[in-house]
């Protein structure tokens, strides 16, 4: 049984935002009716919330509630399952990200995503860190060089690797890789970096090494995490939602959400009562 | 008790190891039968003399013992040999090579135990290999050199004057093949050019002059070259060297015919040794004399070798980018199912069958269709319309396409799909993905494909048949006329050399020894290209070894 004693929110002094309200200036995205089907069975229904920017909005809830779902809705990494059809949009800049103009791959180069296991590329680590930029054609040596150091130290991984750039990113530990991942997903500069339960296999200390490195990722960036660990999302984000069954249950600022839940189902996830 | 041992499950550790045993000790056996017959022809064995005192007449033998054999005396009898004063139930009889093809009805002979009287092994008997008419065993007797007898130390100055008519012989081919031929090349291009022009009603006068002027440029040449090579020819007929052969008469044999000479019965172990790699090397180095079966076999291992490079250049990029097609872009239903069951199936195919189709769609439609569009001078010879070394890599290749299809495809599913996602999540299009990631991690897979492709295709003689292969390319395909490589030509490949050597040899005694060094040579090759490619893999396989989790 775990209990969560809610420490909520390093920051802590963060305005409450309105989040039913956030002006366009303050939202990243704007996801509305989102509904999603595998097949005939549906995994996400009716989900409307809107991401602030500049801010870490954790999605939790018990396995199989639809959150790294909906993660992945956000740059259509759900396009590659066959079976899958969405319905509703999700808007990045007022645009629908699922409209037929979008091209895919410019949207995922906005909208950059971390996964479960680190998945290193097999090259170096400088390769790994440059790939995004190499895809965009960027070849001159001196910006790669300069993106690898800013993109490693923005990973906090600069100082660890900086001797041997051009060893094979395997030689990594498992938390080093994931901020490889992380690394590399900054070089090219997203605007959102969703990452999805980065930390589920890693040791305690990578664990809270990463942690801290989210913390730092939202000056730049607006990160989106998924995690099923609520102490984390407790210590890492600002906002947080409730998922379960494939519904947004309840969306609100971290403290609210883990000191003074409104529905019963959040207040019985997260004082452990299941999931 | 039995019960117990049954249930202790040790039968079974007893019959699967039996099993890996009898496979290794068959492989094994084999692989050392062929090793041992092939390789121990080359050793300098002892040349004896015999004195026959047999039922029919007296005579001396001079050979070296090729095989031995029992036979019973009664079927001996049976043949109306008079064995009356023998006991024994069975008796050898002894394979003798005696040489001196011209001079014999027989160069191999059978002799019957009971009729050899004495069996010596001189020291002085000489062994001279020669570039026609096979082996002569005699004694020395003079040596001529720029027509003066020389009787003082004749082995030394023999060894000297051989030494000199090889070098002379080398110096006259080199000539032949190598300026002489591409004189000749370019007159048979100049011709093919002249008939080019009256094709497309172009030969204007100014170009009739300019090629006659080229020609007499190329003919001068030739005349100086031809000069040469008589001269070499002639300083090479000057030295000869006189035997006395086993029927006791003095022959004298001009030594520009001869390759070496040894005396193996005053050879050390080590002078064997050495001579044994000189032999070897000269079979692996040499062109083929005397309708295959002597001299080396040089040109096959290089056509097998080519042939097998090009069809793996061929195989390779068709393979691969078949697969990627299935296993990435084609819809998973039952159409693309059953395209990968066909392709399954193709191999299994018999190779024959590849051959008759290479034959009559490569060799006759493509190559007949390249002939007429770009060859119109050449007719009616064809160049691609006949069986060449191209098409016998492209029949290779669809032979083997489906191994290298299959397992590229296993290759590429066994790729962690998050490695796929992370590509993809940085704004990689699918075949960005493909080429920057994909690929080079499926590379070891299409290694183990190609590897798989070199050594059905390396032992491949049927379909090569119809497609290629012939028994003596006067050529090689890679030569140094321009354009270098010559895929029209036919080549020659060790595995049909086996099957004519074996088969269709007029000297089946000769040729024996040479199908069993050919074979293990044929097998050397292959295990040679495959551990090649299973280094480049295992390479490959280090590089990307940690996505094996």
């Amino acid at each position: 049984m775990i209990t969560v004693a809610p420490q909520v929110n390093q920051s802590g002094t963060s305005l409450k935002l309105d989040l039913e309200n956030l002006g366009k200036e303050q939202t990243a995205l704007e996801i509305k009716d989102l509904d999603l089907y595998y097949g005939d069975k549906q995994a996400l229904s009716s989900v409307n919330m809107k991401i602030p920017k500049g801010q870490v909005t954790a999605f939790i809830g018990p396995s199989g509630c639809g959150k790294s779902t909906l993660l992945r809705c956000i740059n259509r990494m759900n396009d590659l399952v066959d079976i899958c059809r969405i319905e509703g949009e999700i808007l990045l800049h007022g645009q629908n990200i699922y409209d037929k103009s979008v091209d895919v791959a410019a949207l995922r180069r906005n909208v950059g995503m971390v996964f479960q296991r680190p998945n290193p590329f097999p090259k170096s680590i400088y390769e790994n860190v440059v790939y995004g930029l190499r895809l965009q054609g960027i070849k001159e040596k001196r910006k790669l060089d300069e993106v690898v150091e800013q993109s490693l130290r923005g990973a906090a991984l600069w100082d660890e690797v900086k001797d041997r750039l051009h060893d094979s990113a395997f030689g990594l530990s498992g938390g080093q890789q994931q901020r490889l991942v992380i690394a590399r997903s900054i070089a090219i500069e997203p605007e959102v970096l969703l990452l999805d339960e980065p930390t589920s296999a890693l040791d305690p200390i990578s664990t809270l090494v990463i942690e801290e490195l989210i913390n730092d990722l939202k000056n730049k960036f607006t990160v989106v995490i998924v995690t099923h660990n609520m102490q984390q999302a407790a210590r890492v984000s600002d906002q947080t939602a409730f998922m379960y069954m494939g519904e947004l249950i309840e969306y609100s600022d971290t403290n609210t959400l883990f000191t003074t839940p409104n529905k019963k189902k959040t207040e019985d996830y997260i004082t452990g009562r299941y999931g | 008790m039995v019960k117990q041992w049954f249930k202790s499950g040790s039968p079974w550790i007893w019959m699967t190891g039996g099993a890996v045993s009898i496979s290794l000790i068959s492989v094994l056996g084999l692989l050392a039968m062929i090793a041992w017959k092939g390789l121990s022809f080359f050793w300098p064995s002892q040349v004896v003399q015999f004195e026959l005192d047999g039922s029919v007449t007296k005579q001396t033998v001079i050979g070296e013992v090729y095989d031995r054999e029992m036979v019973p005396k009664s079927r001996l009898e049976a043949m109306g040999v008079d064995l009356s004063g023998f006991n024994k139930e069975n008796l050898e009889r002894l394979l003798i090579k005696t040489g001196n093809r011209e001079y014999v009805d027989l160069d191999f002979r059978w002799v019957l135990e009971t009729d050899i009287k004495s069996k010596t092994t001189p020291a002085d008997l000489a062994v001279f290999e020669r570039s026609k008419n096979g082996n002569f065993y005699g004694y020395i007797e003079t040596v001529i050199k720029d027509g003066q007898v020389i009787t003082d130390n004749k082995k030394q100055v023999l060894e000297e004057l051989v030494d000199r008519a090889v070098d002379l012989n080398d110096q006259a081919a080199d000539l032949q093949d190598g300026e002489i031929g591409h004189i000749n090349y370019e007159l048979e291009r100049l011709r093919l050019q002249e008939k080019s022009y009256l094709l497309d009603d172009a030969l204007t006068d100014e170009r009739v002059a300019e090629l006659a002027q080229q020609r007499a440029e190329l003919r001068a040449d030739y005349l100086v070259l031809e000069k040469q090579l008589f001269a070499l020819r002639n300083q090479a007929k000057r030295d000869k060297v006189t035997v006395k052969d086993m029927r006791g008469e003095s022959v004298t044999i001009p030594l520009y015919q001869v390759l070496d000479f040894w005396l193996p019965n005053d050879m050390g172990f080590f002078a064997k040794l050495g001579h044994y790699f000189v032999q070897l090397g000269k079979f692996i180095s040499d062109d083929p004399r005397e309708a295959n079966t002597e001299g080396g076999v040089f040109p096959a291992i290089f056509g097998t070798v080519f042939m097998v490079m090009l069809m793996a250049v061929i195989v390779t990029p068709f393979g691969v980018v078949a697969a990627i097609y299935l296993h990435e872009y084609a819809a998973k239903n039952a159409v693309t199912k059953m395209i990968r069951i066909a392709v399954i199936n193709l191999a299994g195919v018999p190779s024959i069958v590849y051959g008759v189709f290479g034959l009559g769609f490569f060799v006759y439609v493509l190559g007949g269709s390249l002939d007429q569009l770009f060859y119109p001078e050449a007719a009616p010879s064809p160049v691609f319309g006949t069986p060449g070394v191209m098409w016998s890599a492209l029949t290779l290749a669809i032979l083997t396409l489906p191994v290298v299809i299959v397992s590229t495809e296993e290759g590429l599913s066994r790729i962690p799909s998050t490695v796929r996602h992370g590509s993809l999540a940085l704004g990689a299009t699918q075949a960005e993905t493909l080429w920057r990631i994909i690929v080079p991690m499926a590379s070891p897979a299409i290694m183990t494909g190609l590897i798989l492709a070199v050594a059905r295709a390396a032992g491949e003689v049927a379909p090569l048949m119809l497609v290629g292969v012939v028994k003596m390319a006067p050529t090689l395909p890679l030569d140094g006329n321009f354009p270098y490589f010559h895929l029209d030509r036919k080549f020659m490949h060790l595995g049909f050399h086996i099957y004519d050597v074996g088969f269709q040899s007029p000297n089946v005694e000769a040729a024996r020894p040479l199908v069993y060094a050919t074979a293990f040579l044929l097998v050397s090759v292959i295990i040679t290209l495959n551990i090649t490619a299973i280094g480049i893999r295992n390479h490959l396989r280090e590089k990307y070894r940690s996505l094996e989790h």
